[in-house]
């Protein structure tokens, strides 16, 4: 293996362990929301700075490899969806730190079993938790396939998200003086559908990566 | 850049492929057809299809003896002198097939210039280095002598560090300086091809750097066709690369998509430093 083969290497492996990070940083922050956990959210609240430490590490490793190995073909183009990844990785942490957020900054806040129900919010993060996973895996094993399914999820999301503020909307209306905590869960759902974009970022990622593809601002099939 | 063109039509340096009035200086290819070259028994090249437009920069790339330089060789007859040599096939420059009976190999130099990989400046002033090739052609006009050295010392970006001493002796320069007078005489009899065999293997990062400047200023004017082991170097300076491997063509397209995106997994294995 030669020098620029191990320092990809071990790119990877910090990239893979900052992305399971960054997958229990969401489901944690969706599942403290959900349950209204205030511990688990304050959990989530300090590993962002982790999330952080990951970030600056792998944009030091990519900038030394740049400037060290001028990596070309496949292995820049591993270098360059990295970066990009570990940006979009970062947004995503920064969001599940928003959703913990809410509980942390609000103590008092208690949704409505009903809503949460109705809303599809359990489905959302399960969703938006399956895009990272499969995202991961895609990245791990290079296989542009697995990233190909996060395109329709994020449709998919998008759509969760939309018929829920419909039914937020109602709500307040039916119940003006919940509405400080609907829009604390309305917060939720848009932090979460721009997760669901990030996801979106990082499979376009992975297709220049694997197949030097750019799918970027075009339809996706 | 330099009006050399202008220059030799007026002293009527003569082509040696235009003198048999079929050169199109705007339409100059080269054109290899299924090139097959032998060293004796040893099959070095292996059924080569390459063609180049006017202007265009190509960076030969791949591992020792995989024939880049052979191939390199064969553009201006140099493979001529070694005995037991035998070439298939066709190379046309401009339309012509140099490896034609009425080709004159003397001439054919004049039209497809070389640098090779260490400079090699004659025994002689700076001046008569560059002068050389127009003396040895039978121009005998010292103006025009002088303002050709002159031009040809300015386009390879060498006037100013020895425009005061154009009468000391060439191997005063350093190496980087003496590798831009071998190319400022090589261009002094207005090729329309130069061809660089590792042209700056042997300089230091600041000359090397002089050299791919002036190779992107020459491209103005000339084809260049380059053999290189530097990656960054190929990557650098050329518009197209051509990979070779065991004596094949493997890819030859353009530079970005070489260093991008190669077709070929022997491709990408070579240009990032996995094999070769």
């Amino acid at each position: 293996m030669i020098h620029l083969e191990q320092e990809l290497v071990a790119l990877k492996q910090d990239v893979t362990e900052m992305w399971k990070l960054v997958i229990s940083q969401v489901s944690n922050a969706g599942e403290a929301i959900l349950t209204f956990d205030k511990e688990l959210a304050k959990k989530v609240s300090l590993r962002e700075k982790k999330v952080d430490a990951y970030e600056l590490k792998i944009d030091r490793l990519c900038e030394n490899i740049i400037a060290l190995y001028q990596p070309v073909a496949v292995d820049l183009r591993f270098v360059l969806a990295v970066l990009k990844i570990n940006s979009n990785l970062e947004r995503i942490a920064d969001f599940a730190y928003g959703i913990s957020g809410v509980l942390i900054a609000n103590p008092s806040v208690i949704l409505d079993a009903e809503i949460i129900t109705e809303t599809n919010l359990r489905l959302m993060i399960d969703q938006v938790t399956k895009m990272l996973t499969q995202g991961l895996e895609a990245f791990e094993n290079e296989k542009s396939d697995i990233a190909s399914a996060i395109f329709s999820e994020d449709y998919q999301v998008d759509e969760i998200n939309k018929s829920a503020a419909r039914i937020v909307a109602d709500y307040i209306q039916k119940n003006p003086d919940r509405a400080f905590e609907c829009l604390h869960l309305f917060s939720t759902f848009r932090r979460l559908e721009r997760i669901g974009d990030h996801c979106a970022n990082i499979a376009e990622e992975i297709f220049f990566f694997i197949d030097a593809k750019v799918l970027k601002h075009s339809p996706r099939d | 850049m330099t009006n050399t063109r202008n220059i030799e039509t007026n002293t009527n340096l003569s082509s040696p492929l235009g003198a048999r009035g079929s050169l199109d200086v705007r339409g100059l290819t080269i054109d290899a057809k299924n090139v097959d070259f032998y060293y004796s028994e040893f099959h070095a090249l292996k059924n080569i299809n390459f063609e180049v437009s006017k202007n265009e920069v190509v960076a030969l790339i791949g591992p020792s003896g995989c024939g880049k330089s052979t191939f390199l060789r064969l553009l201006n007859r140099m493979n001529d002198l070694i005995p037991g040599t035998r070439m298939t096939g066709s190379v046309l420059i401009d339309g012509e097939d140099i490896y034609a009976p009425n080709i004159h190999v003397d001439e054919l130099r004049k039209e497809v210039g070389m640098v090779f990989q260490k400079p090699n400046p004659f025994p002689k002033s700076i001046f008569e280095n560059v002068a050389y090739g127009l003396r040895v052609n039978g121009i005998k006009d010292k103006t025009f002598i002088e303002e050709r050295v002159i031009e040809s010392i300015k386009s390879a970006a060498l006037w100013d560090e020895v425009k005061d001493k154009l009468n000391k002796s060439a191997f005063a320069l350093s190496g980087g300086q003496q590798q831009r007078l071998c190319i400022a005489r090589a261009l002094a009899i207005s090729p329309k091809v130069v061809l660089m065999d590792e042209p700056a293997s042997a300089l230091d990062p600041i000359s090397t750097a002089k050299i791919e400047d002036l190779i992107h200023e020459l491209k103005k004017d000339y084809t260049i066709i380059i053999v290189t082991h530097n990656m960054q170097q190929a990557s650098r300076v050329s518009d197209k690369t051509a990979y070779f491997y065991l004596g094949e063509l493997i890819e030859f397209d353009k530079t970005t998509t070489i260093f991008t995106n190669p077709k070929e997994h022997s491709t990408q294995n070579y240009v990032t430093g996995r094999f070769g």
